[in-house]
């Protein structure tokens, strides 16, 4: 479109387009203010159930190969996203905004006919705005053969290799589960401003460390309990700040941890033997996991699967 | 300019190693081990095929508070792609390759003017070995994917062959908060149904184009799917949902399923 175009004025076609761009606009914000999926995403999943349009697979052509030796069938590429405004709390809102994105994603995946949701990522999209953040989720619903059948899909934040590597040993990844945990600490005594001290311990801040980070592993096993036997925790973040207060400093912490929930029956050897192996690939190896799981928290640059 | 090969290009393309000329020497941006493998799986490398455009992007109307797809800007993001992609897939074409491996599709944007971004689409042009012909795309003309050559292998070997790099792109603006503001009074976390909305219509659009591409090179199926969030320089609530994968068909003659093993179990004991 050049300048010209745009005193032209506008022909039917561009107008009925632009009708059908705003009804389907309004289609997504009502269904996501009702709780259900969006009339022409779930169009799309049911095309891919039923085989009438490609199946989407984020899976590496390697992880392919499970299709054939472990009943492993893809379906589509399923997202969901929630987008919270923090008027309370920033840390606690990131248990809600990841279970809200969590629980769309599992709809998503019903949709589709899928049984789980391999390969999870979970995505934060760059846009600056003030006291919100984007919670995205993306992955791939399958069909698994054999597995028993359940309510709400299996959704594993591992890709599909890590997954079948792990249902051959009889673990199952069923879920996320998430821990949040922020504390507020006021400067009464001055114990954090130790100018004169020496070499000495902040008691004062490592106490607030302990009690923040042991209240969020607490909320992340109560989470987990709900869904499974453990949790691997991939991602931890972290934070600290100094405020100016009205009379005193205060401090804040904050501890957010997210770990993959797994069911295992306990005390089980882990069958298969391992065997060494010479790895062609140049770079990242899909046999340490094939790719970043986040990039919601920068400053856990771990990468890799759990 | 079109699609027909410049001289000095159809000069540089006749050196290379073809059926006709099995003397010829070959160029790859393969590593050892992608060559190694790409040469196991019966495919032989005859050269670099490169495709490039310098687009200008047109201009824009956008309103400040309203969630809305530019469909200016998708138009020229993908229309800038469609071009370094087939000029890239006529030089395979040119130097006789069934397919074009580990492509690789940059954007660039130009220092002095940011309506103007580069795009550039380069891989490494095959032939099967044995002159099997049964790898090409639907349309007779080489194969594209974006697989590197272990995954090239890999995917061959998991009874799949390439037909085609497909893409879906939507730029999208995500409207401003100022209709919002009141919400800064507001101490209840609460989720802001508008953005989440504009994620899932920009996302959705990408990933619709995409599977219709998959639909129209006759695919099976998309694997390696890859969503982008790109913001190119645009403004800070523009942005780019670019959805990449590679469509496959089934290989039915080419490799018999039958003779595919099943994975071993490995762990790796590197890190």
């Amino acid at each position: 479109m050049s300048l010209f175009d745009f005193f032209k004025g506008q022909d039917a076609e561009t107008l009925a387009r632009q009708a059908a761009a705003d009804r389907r606009r309004q289609e997504i914000v009502t269904a996501i203010h009702r709780q259900r999926l969006p009339k022409h995403i779930e169009a799309r999943l049911h095309d891919s159930r039923d085989g009438k349009s490609p199946w989407i697979a984020t899976l590496t052509p390697a992880e392919l190969r499970i299709v054939r030796s472990h009943g492993v069938r893809p379906i589509a590429a399923v997202s969901a996203s929630c987008w919270l405004h923090y008027g309370f709390s920033w840390t606690r809102g990131h248990r809600q905004g990841w279970q809200t994105a969590l629980r769309r994603l599992g709809e998503e995946a019903k949709a589709a006919g899928a049984n789980a949701v391999l390969d999870v990522k979970m995505r934060t999209v760059p846009i600056e705005t003030e006291d919100s953040m984007d919670f995205s989720l993306i992955g791939t619903a399958v069909k698994v053969a054999g597995l028993p059948p359940r309510e709400d899909p299996i959704i594993a934040t591992v890709p599909a290799l890590e997954f079948v590597k792990l249902l051959e040993m009889g673990i199952v990844p069923t879920g996320i589960a998430i821990g949040a945990e922020y504390k507020w600490l006021t400067n009464w005594q001055g114990g954090a401003n130790l100018f004169w001290n020496g070499n000495t311990e902040v008691s004062a801040l490592s106490n607030l460390w302990v009690r923040v980070r042991e209240r969020a592993l607490q909320l992340l096993r109560e989470d987990a309990e709900e869904q499974g036997g453990g949790t691997l925790a991939h991602t931890h973040f972290s934070e600290m700040f100094e405020c100016e207060g009205e009379k005193q400093k205060r401090y804040l912490a904050r501890y957010i941890v997210i770990a993959t929930v797994v069911n295992q029956v306990r005390a089980k050897s882990i069958s298969p033997d391992f065997r060494m192996c010479l790895d062609m690939r140049s770079g990242p190896t899909p046999l340490s996991g094939t790719s970043r799981h986040h990039q919601s928290y920068d400053s856990t640059e771990r990468e890799g699967a759990i | 300019m079109s699609n027909d090969l410049p001289a000095h290009a159809r000069e540089r393309l006749k050196g290379l190693r073809t059926s006709a000329h099995p003397s010829g020497v070959f160029t790859s941006d393969f590593s050892v081990n992608e060559f190694l493998l790409v040469r196991k799986a019966g495919f032989e490398p005859i050269g670099l095929c490169v495709g490039s455009c310098v687009y200008h992007v047109g201009i824009q109307y956008r309103s400040w508070s309203k969630n809305q797809e530019l469909d200016v800007l998708s138009k020229a993001m993908y229309h800038a792609r469609e071009l370094a992609m087939s000029r890239m897939r006529a030089e395979a074409k040119a130097m006789g390759a069934d397919g074009i491996v580990g492509v690789k599709l940059t954007i660039k944007r130009m220092e002095w003017d940011r309506h103007m971004l580069e795009f550039m689409a380069l891989g490494t042009g095959v032939v099967h070995a044995a002159g099997h012909e049964g790898f090409r795309a639907h349309d007779g003309g080489p194969f594209t994917s974006d697989l590197s050559g272990q995954d090239f292998w890999s995917l061959l070997h998991s009874g799949y062959r390439p037909v085609e790099l497909v893409m879906g792109s939507c730029v999208y603006h995500v409207a401003h908060r100022g209709m919002l503001s009141s919400l800064g009074t507001i101490t209840r976390n609460i989720e802001l149904e508008n953005f989440t909305a504009a994620m899932y219509e920009a996302r959705e659009i990408a990933i619709e184009r995409m599977q219709a591409e998959a639909a129209n090179a006759k695919a099976e199926g998309v694997v390696g799917l890859d969503i982008h969030e790109g913001s190119h320089s645009w403004e800070s609530h523009v942005i780019e949902f670019f959805a990449v994968g590679t469509a496959v068909l089934p290989l039915h003659q080419e490799i018999a399923p039958e003779k595919i093993p099943d994975p071993m179990m490995v762990l790796s004991v590197n890190d």
